[in-house]
């Protein structure tokens, strides 16, 4: 059995240990509310533009040049740091799955990590690497990111290095469920826009023109797709983060409970084997 | 009887920076600039990196600076989706901004036409002639 010391000791390091994931669960909660409504600020543009795209690209859609590359590019959106639960490993695993399948298509994958936890997985895996962003920034989503990840997909397409680029993030449900999701940003998925759309371009005076307008919405449309990505993944980061840090703090709390519990009985096994010395004593005095 | 004023929408990712009926709103595009008045025919356009006017109703002026976006009307409703915008009055004049426009200028100068590059490096100019634009003609409209 422990000596009481050792487990005052232990007691105080889990209390400090829960001070740092209650702490953390606080700020996260914070930074949750903040990028949740970063979420919603989001959608009058995003719907903005689906509509705009709908009726205008009417199911034409930019094809890979002819003899582009046989390779995909993956963007996968991860955090810079840990503590945050199965959040980068669930994503991981999705973003190794979407890979499989693609290669089993006879494309070969090529990945762009963005955040410190995909840099580094990808790192050990060898898997191939066309770039990486890691931004320690206190926010992930910003446009200029969102905006220089699409521009970089966008030429890369049209150089025909790529025939298909996509990015993996986590969707965010809930505060307690996000789901990885894979989502193709170029070519345009055809299916999207024609769900948007109401009525043909002849609708619309166009200015230049048809032919001079689509390149721009293909690039503000892949440039929202990004920054959704970014976005959905900074909510589902903090979230992840949340629910991880909860369940620390229960649990340092529940372990502080049954360290306490086994301290007062130590400490009472102490002051009994004291009392029996003392009657010991004094009954070899009286005997 | 002709529609009087005319549902203007100035939206950007982090949110909706104007949304009120409007007078006119002059903005430019690649052709120069361009006007929208109430029951204005269905309209889409770019945006090029500009200073957007919005007369209200009071007669008054509203500046923005666009970044660059696409401007639709649709049933006489008026949207400019802007991949970022600011107000006028938040643009801060001073050396900072001068510095800008020469820092840009210099950054297209290197640049062939033919690059990837090119396109971003030009739009940059353009904001920041706008921003300096934008300083001048906030001025005037006071």
């Amino acid at each position: 059995m422990a000596t009481l010391k050792a487990i005052r000791r232990r007691i105080a390091s889990v209390q400090s240990t829960q001070q740092v994931t209650r702490a953390m669960k606080l700020v996260s909660a914070a930074k949750l509310r903040r990028a949740q409504e970063a979420l919603l600020n989001d959608r009058p543009y995003a719907e903005g533009l689906s509509r705009l795209a709908g009726s205008l690209l009417a199911g034409q859609t930019m094809e890979p040049p002819p003899g582009a590359k046989k390779t995909a590019l993956i963007a996968v959106i991860s955090s810079d740091r840990g503590l945050c639960g199965g959040y980068n490993a669930n994503l991981l695993r999705q973003a190794e799955e979407q890979a499989a399948q693609l290669r089993s298509q006879g494309l070969q994958v090529s990945f762009f990590a963005v955040g410190r936890k995909a840099a580094d997985h990808f790192k050990r895996t060898g898997a191939l690497v066309a770039g990486q962003q890691i931004n320690n920034a206190p926010r992930l989503a910003t446009v200029e990111l969102a905006n220089s990840i699409a521009d970089m997909m966008l030429n890369e397409f049209r150089a025909g290095n790529y025939e298909q680029t996509a990015v993996i993030y986590s969707h965010f449900h809930s505060a307690l469920s996000q789901r990885p999701t894979y989502e193709r940003i170029l070519p345009v998925e055809s299916g999207k826009q024609t769900a948007a759309g109401v009525g043909g371009p002849s609708d619309y005076l166009i200015e230049p023109s048809r032919a001079e307008l689509i390149p721009l919405i293909i690039q503000s449309y892949a440039q929202s797709a990004v920054y959704h990505a970014l976005l959905e993944a900074e909510a589902s980061e903090h979230a992840a983060r949340m629910t991880a840090m909860d369940a620390a703090s229960n649990n340092a709390a529940d372990m502080i409970s049954r360290l306490t519990l086994e301290m007062n009985r130590a400490r009472q096994a102490g002051i009994t084997r004291e009392l029996m010395d003392i009657v010991g004593g004094a009954e070899a005095l009286s005997a | 009887m002709a529609q009087e004023a005319l549902p203007f929408k100035l939206i950007t990712p982090t949110g909706v920076l104007f949304d009120d009926a409007v007078r006119e709103v002059i903005a430019v595009n690649p052709l120069g600039e361009f006007g929208v008045l109430p029951e204005h025919v269905n309209y889409v356009t770019a945006v090029v990196p500009c200073v957007v006017t919005v007369k209200l109703n009071d007669g008054t002026f509203r500046l923005f600076v666009v970044s660059g976006g696409l401007a639709e009307v649709k049933d006489g409703v008026l949207t400019i989706l802007a991949s970022s915008a600011e107000t006028a009055e938040a643009v801060v004049e001073g050396e900072a901004l001068s510095q800008e426009i020469v820092a840009a200028e210099q950054r297209l100068q290197g640049i062939s036409f033919y690059e990837p590059a090119y396109h971003n490096a030009l739009k940059a100019v353009q904001l920041a002639r706008a921003r300096e634009l934008a300083v001048r003609l906030r001025a005037q409209v006071r």
